[in-house]
């Protein structure tokens, strides 16, 4: 299938299900090198041009660590979602960033202009996700993860003598690995995984039933240019202080937000029956008016139902009935609060949600 | 093999059909079922309704997409898989047999005739 401009994998051979069921109860690889990886020195002068877009205080990130973050527009709408982590690579500083593959072309716009010198590192590094709660089984004999590395924490590790960058994260809600990793080692390290035999690659069908089910964002459904991180649901990401600073982006149109009701919400639905609800399809209520839309849907291999997220409007009681209108009928539907599936991330050696 | 094996044709949109004695028996061809992935749903067809080929008469709904099943040829619905209705991904188990969605009674034994044969709907799959 066409993504991004890559041709990607729906799935392997086993299908959509299987990846998925493997991925909750063992592990999965999924190769995302089609995604954006961009390396930026620490430096101030960078820092202060780049929180224009980014709520985050740059200066001020644990190294180490990753953010989940945002580039934002004049509006405060959403130009991409990232993963953005300070880390040192041969004694020198940088910030690393991961970003979607459907916005490489404007994310780089602004890379550029801020730091000139920002190297996109995705033309000579793979990038492997490992999802699932083997994920650690998996990789610790191959290559050499701390004990104490906990989700969102992200470390340079060596494999074939190569560095890679290693971090605990990824979209699916599972405990799991981010390798970058140089092209000429990938195929190595793919082969050397896929010898443990709970494993298996997955592709783009289970990536969006995995992360839906986690009540996860995808650029392009829920997120846009026309939307802002609070209307999404996801003001928990932003840092409440630089929405105070006239440098950020959209940063009035964001603080009145979180002052004022939002005119829609984001929910998630659950199917009373066995119709699939899909991105786009329209939501009612029981007086047949139009209260909002679906951005994205797909069976969920383990409630083995149709669910959904969309936005509804803010007035809508969410105790009446809701209805989806699927190939010109109405069904009924059920608002389920998300994330849909428990998040089993890791940290302080305890897994937690 | 299976019981409705004896004259199977192919149409255009991925549908065998075989017959006997008057009455067709429809389902979707083994490529449909591998392109479509796991069939997680069918909407069946109203047994006594009346079709025209080409009608939209039912609905295949797998985990990347819905795709529509037409009618082959003219005819009255007659009967339904019901076995589909609470295991659909039957179909992706053996599409051209135990996954029969519906019969039909038929109207005009030309339109049949019409189809493609097996050999004919390979070389029609490797254009």
């Amino acid at each position: 299938m066409p993504f991004a401009g890559f041709n990607m994998p729906i799935n392997y051979k086993t299908g959509i299900i299987n990846e998925h069921k493997n991925v909750r109860n063992h592990s999965g690889i999924f190769d995302v090198s089609h995604m954006g990886q961009i390396l930026i020195e620490n430096n101030e002068s960078y820092l202060c041009k780049l929180e224009k877009y980014i709520p985050l205080q740059l200066n001020k990130l644990i190294k180490n660590r990753s953010h989940y973050s945002f580039l934002l527009n004049k509006d405060g709408g959403v130009i991409d979602d990232l993963i953005i982590s300070n880390i040192d690579i041969k004694d020198k500083s940088y910030l690393y960033i991961v970003y979607n593959a459907s916005r490489k072309k404007e994310d780089e716009e602004i890379f550029i202009s801020c730091a000139p010198n920002a190297e996109k590192i995705y033309k000579k590094n793979c990038l492997f996700a490992i999802q699932g709660p083997d994920s650690i089984n998996v990789l610790k004999n191959i290559i050499d993860i701390p004990n104490n590395m906990n989700f969102f924490d992200i470390l340079i590790s060596k494999y074939n003598n190569k560095e890679i960058i290693v971090s605990r994260s990824g979209y699916t809600g599972e405990d799991g690995f981010e390798l970058s990793i140089p092209n000429e080692s990938a195929e190595n390290l793919i082969t050397h995984l896929l010898k443990n035999e709970n494993t298996m690659l997955c592709g783009l069908g289970s990536r969006d039933s995995l992360r839906l089910e986690a009540g996860l964002s995808l650029y392009g459904h829920e997120l846009n240019e026309n939307i802002t991180p609070i209307e999404a649901g996801l003001s928990w990401a932003l840092d409440k202080k630089r929405l105070e600073d006239k440098n950020l982006n959209g940063n009035k149109i964001l603080s009145d937000q979180l002052k004022n009701k939002l005119s829609n919400k984001k929910i998630g639905l659950i199917s009373t029956n066995k119709s699939m609800l899909r991105d786009g399809m329209t939501l009612f209520d029981n007086n047949n008016n139009e209260v909002g839309k679906i951005t994205s849907g797909c069976f969920s291999p383990n409630l083995n139902k149709s669910i959904a997220i969309g936005y509804i409007k803010s007035e809508f009681n969410t105790d009446n009935p809701i209805f989806c209108e699927i190939r010109k009928k109405l069904e009924l539907v059920k608002i389920n609060n998300l994330p849909f599936v428990k998040k089993n991330y890791k940290k302080n050696g305890s897994v937690y949600e | 093999m299976g019981a409705y094996m004896s004259e199977k044709k192919y149409t255009k949109d991925h549908e065998w059909v075989s017959i006997e004695n008057e009455i067709a028996t429809i389902g979707i061809s083994n490529h449909a079922q591998e392109s479509l992935g796991d069939i997680v749903f069918i909407e069946l067809p109203s047994v006594g309704n009346s079709v025209k080929a080409k009608d939209e008469i039912c609905v295949v709904e797998s985990v990347k997409a819905a795709s529509d099943i037409y009618a082959p040829i003219d005819g009255e619905i007659i009967e339904v898989n019901n076995n589909l209705e609470n295991d659909a991904a039957i179909i992706n188990q053996d599409a051209e047999n135990e996954g029969w969605i519906f019969k039909m009674k038929i109207s005009d034994s030309n339109q049949y005739s019409d189809l493609m044969s097996e050999d004919e709907y390979k070389q029609f799959l490797e254009q």
